[in-house]
């Protein structure tokens, strides 16, 4: 290697990264200039600038919920207890809800393939892909406003994720008790009672905890929109200008979503 | 007096793929123990598996107590399966339930489904059940759940459930695969004697060569699909061997 076939290597590795380097900024600058439209046409144009006023006003606004206002507080026992009803009847009816889909859509399972499969299938992505609030709006106006609108939201919610789970759990189960089940004469319905149910069970159980888990919070929200429980709550507080007893029912939310995590905490731990 | 007779069976598992079993005869008497050896992939275990039909047969005929098996309806099946225990290389048992109730899965072929739904047995299946845990040596594990024994311990509620069936006939797939020497010994001893017992004939696949000689009154030697010996024990010398195992014994 001479010296002058290393600068000539070296001229023609400067100018490549030099290249590149121009190539990197020309994106960098049009990820900014990306970055200022998006902001542009969402913060800029479509925010009330004139009703903000200026900082002050804005922490002044936020300091409107606080303190919390306490008064609230003996109102509040009925919709806590409503909300955790609301989660606890609503997972329960996914649990219902999910025996046949789970039934219909795993696939060593399914009774007519070619038909039955999809359709579960499709249940699944159905339930889970409509978010718990448009389930809850769609129930109100089916049943009217309170707890049992939520209650069908939230399972109709649920049903997806642990049908989906499940159901994936029962595709990979061992396949020796099934042949066993099988052999002794067992019927369609005694090889899932005895060579399946046994093996999904705990999965089936942890999930539904956790579910149940989630649920709390979603039975928080749905009530934003007339499902009943504290959400109802925190509109009617918002409804009134309250915003401290706001404050105060979202602390009621955060103590009931806590007690909803530890009791699933140890309820999983136990079974596992 | 023959309890089971196999004519032609033949097997391929899939349309375009080789023929497992190709064209196998043989005769099961209603006092036979008779086992099938061959090397790895010769078909033993296919063969047992279309008695029951866990594996369906391509063609040839399969004749239990005057029926012809791949020919019987989902219905007859279930009838036919009920008449028929099967006691498998890995045990096949539900291991979170106990050992009573493994042993009460084999009368599900006798109980609706409604029954087997809340686990409600006949009375006198639990009593059935427990005489036989009592002869195969479990009766201090009834109420154990069945992950909680030891591999032999394992085979033994595979046999009790088989028995409990009150089966007409034994299929065995490898019984002792899983166990150590001396284990494997007791297992088909146990088999042996409580099938003597019972008056039932059993069909057993197994690759342990001189278990089946010990334990079988007759011997089917299987390769690549093919029926290349049957005769008693004593006629398996050094040249039969040779031919079921082709090279692989030296």
């Amino acid at each position: 290697m001479n010296p002058s076939s290393i600068q000539i290597r070296l001229e023609r590795v400067v100018a490549l990264r030099k290249r590149y380097k121009a190539i990197r900024y020309f994106f960098y600058f049009i990820l900014f200039l990306l970055v200022l439209y998006s902001i542009k046409i969402t913060v800029i144009e479509d925010t009330d600038w004139e009703r903000i006023g200026g900082l002050g006003m804005v922490a002044k606004a936020m300091g409107r919920f606080l303190p919390p206002d306490l008064s609230v507080v003996k109102y509040l026992f009925k919709p806590t207890v409503e909300t955790f009803m609301i989660a606890c009847l609503g997972t329960m009816l996914a649990v219902v809800l999910s025996i046949p889909v789970i039934w219909l859509g795993a696939h060593n399972i399914t009774p007519f393939f070619a038909v039955t499969y999809p359709l579960g299938r499709s249940l699944m992505t159905l339930s889970r892909s409509v978010n718990e609030i448009v389930w809850a709006l769609i129930f109100v106006a089916a049943v009217g406003l309170g707890a049992f609108p939520g209650i069908l939201a939230i399972a109709m919610r649920s049903v997806g994720f642990v049908a989906k789970t499940t159901a994936e759990a029962i595709e990979d189960v061992n396949t020796g008790p099934i042949e066993a089940i099988k052999a002794v004469g067992g019927s369609r319905f005694q090889v899932i009672r005895y060579a399946i149910l046994p093996q999904i069970l705990p999965i089936f159980i942890s999930l539904v905890i956790f579910q149940w888990d989630i649920n709390i919070r979603r039975a928080t929200i749905t009530g934003l929109v007339g499902a009943g429980g504290l959400g109802l709550t925190i509109q009617r507080q918002l409804l009134m200008y309250n915003y401290g007893g706001v404050t105060t029912v979202i602390l009621a939310m955060l103590v009931l979503i806590g007690i909803g995590e530890v009791v699933s905490y140890y309820a999983r731990r136990a079974i596992i | 007096m023959i309890r089971l007779e196999v004519k032609d069976l033949k097997v391929r598992y899939n349309a375009s793929g080789p023929e497992v079993l190709k064209g196998v005869n043989l005769t099961v008497e209603h006092d036979d123990f008779l086992a099938i050896i061959g090397p790895s992939g010769a078909g033993k275990s296919t063969l047992i598996r279309c008695i029951n039909r866990l594996v369906e047969p391509t063609s040839g005929e399969i004749i239990f107590e005057g029926t012809n098996i791949p020919s019987v309806g989902r219905h007859g099946l279930r009838k036919i399966r009920r008449n028929m225990g099967m006691i498998f290389q890995e045990f096949n048992l539900v291991d979170r339930m106990s050992v009573m109730d493994n042993v009460l899965s084999g009368r599900l072929g006798y109980t609706g489904n409604l029954r087997s739904l809340l686990r409600w047995y006949a009375r006198a299946d639990i009593h059935k059940a427990l005489e036989i845990l009592d002869k195969v040596g479990l009766s201090d594990f009834v109420d154990k759940r069945a992950d909680e024994l030891s591999g032999g311990q394992r085979q033994r509620v595979g046999i009790a459930r088989a028995l409990i069936q009150e089966p007409r006939l034994l299929l065995v797939d490898e019984p002792t695969s899983s166990l150590d020497p001396k284990i494997s010994r007791d297992v088909m001893g146990m088999i042996k004697t409580l099938s003597e017992e019972a008056g039932v004939p059993v069909l057993c696949c197994i690759h342990d060569v001189q278990l089946a000689i010990d334990f079988s009154n007759k011997i089917v030697g299987l390769q690549d699909g093919l029926k290349v010996f049957e005769g008693p024990p004593s006629r398996l010398d050094r040249s039969a061997l040779e031919e079921i195992y082709a090279f692989e014994v030296l």
